[in-house]
């Protein structure tokens, strides 16, 4: 009983760090598309490296549900603009997103449209 | 009397010794961009190469690592792991980088993944202190205006997007700073990579940069949402073993 408690609790030390690194890809998106924009509530907006995440509330003819989206880097939104407090929950905002290539939701922000019209 | 006479003349030619050598002595201290002809826009990255001289036995590694990596699309910088050279000088994300000039040193920072590189021109680390690593080991020497460096003492690196090399890798790049039309200050590097493991020939490359006076390089620190994902999970997990302790 000891030792299976005491494997069970190795088991989760290794795989916590797994879990934790980021690991993040835009092999899934589309991105010779750029022209393809998506409107949505934010629910998250974490401007990060290597790259940010989006989660906008969506809804479409698929009804209503939250989206993840990746972006650029923080470093990349900065210097085309973007500044702490400029994107927050419960903002409308529009992603100009490469879609994902199979077609699930999702997509990659190459440019972001803010509440008030801001454009980075 | 006669000895600081002596001290005065010693120091003068000293110091107008070092100031010739100094005018000599191209100054690369700045924050250098992606160079684009004028007019040009931020374009999508380059493909990597294709038919890359690679011997079979390398050819079969890199293979097998695309395989790998293929389903996911990972990489080594979506996993917060810096380039490592060549990718780190030739690449590094499209971000720009830092060059800090010292008479004995240069210190190279790549905004991506706050990679830096030391080129060292004095005092070359003894062989039994070096081990292989992403970056390597820099050396260099001024001929004249250019800067010429040597790395070696490079992991094996198949994770290079560009250019993937063993632990027999040496990297030379030559550097070399010009003016354009517009007056935008220019450097250029050629870079040679012979690796007698995994090509046939060698192979030959140019990057170039422009020098960006009015930005300064931005942190990068890729692991913070991770860190910060991690303590909101040892958050749940203490709130989750206080309420079932009854806390």
């Amino acid at each position: 009983m000891r030792k299976s408690i005491i494997v069970g609790i190795a088991a989760v030390l290794a795989a916590a760090p797994l879990a934790a690194l980021a690991h993040h890809s835009a092999a899934r998106f589309d991105l010779t598309i750029r022209d393809h924009y998506v409107t949505g509530i934010v629910k998250e907006f974490k401007a990060a490296n290597p790259h940010t995440k989006i989660v906008l509330e969506i809804t479409d003819e698929k009804g209503t549900r939250d989206v993840e989206f990746e972006g650029h880097s923080l470093n990349n939104y900065y210097r085309s603009g973007w500044r702490e407090g400029m994107v927050k929950a419960g903002d409308k905002i529009t992603l100009q997103a490469a879609p994902t290539k199979d077609g699930s939701d999702g997509g990659y922000a190459l440019g972001v449209i803010a509440a008030d019209g801001t454009r980075f | 009397m006669n000895t600081v006479k002596v001290v005065g003349v010693v120091l003068g030619l000293a110091l107008g010794a070092s100031l010739a050598a100094a005018a000599e002595t191209p100054d690369f201290t700045g924050i250098w961009d992606i160079y684009r002809e004028p007019g040009a826009a931020r374009g999508p990255f380059r493909p990597a190469p294709e038919n890359l001289p690679l011997k079979p036995d390398a050819q079969k590694k890199v293979d097998a690592y695309r395989a790998l990596i293929a389903p996911s699309g990972d990489t080594p910088g979506g996993w917060c792991l810096g380039t490592g050279m060549p990718g780190s000088m030739l690449g590094s994300g499209g971000y720009p980088m830092e060059i800090v000039q010292h008479k004995d040193l240069l210190v190279v920072i790549y905004e991506a993944h706050t990679e830096v590189r030391h080129i060292y021109l004095a005092n070359r680390a003894k062989e039994s202190d070096l081990f292989p690593d992403r970056n390597g080991y820099s050396f260099g020497r001024w001929d004249g205006d250019k800067l010429i460096v040597e790395t070696t003492h490079l992991k094996e690196a198949v994770d290079q997007a560009r250019y993937p090399h063993s632990e027999q890798a040496k990297v030379v790049e030559e550097y070399r700073l010009s003016t354009t039309d517009d007056g935008r200050k220019v450097l250029t590097a050629e870079m040679t990579l012979t690796d007698p493991a995994f090509y046939t020939e060698p192979i030959k490359a140019v990057k170039k940069w422009e020098q960006k006076p009015g930005i300064r390089l931005l942190p990068y620190e890729c692991n913070e949402p991770a860190w910060e994902d991690h303590l909101d999970r040892l958050r749940e997990q203490q709130k989750a073993g206080a309420s079932k302790n009854g806390g």
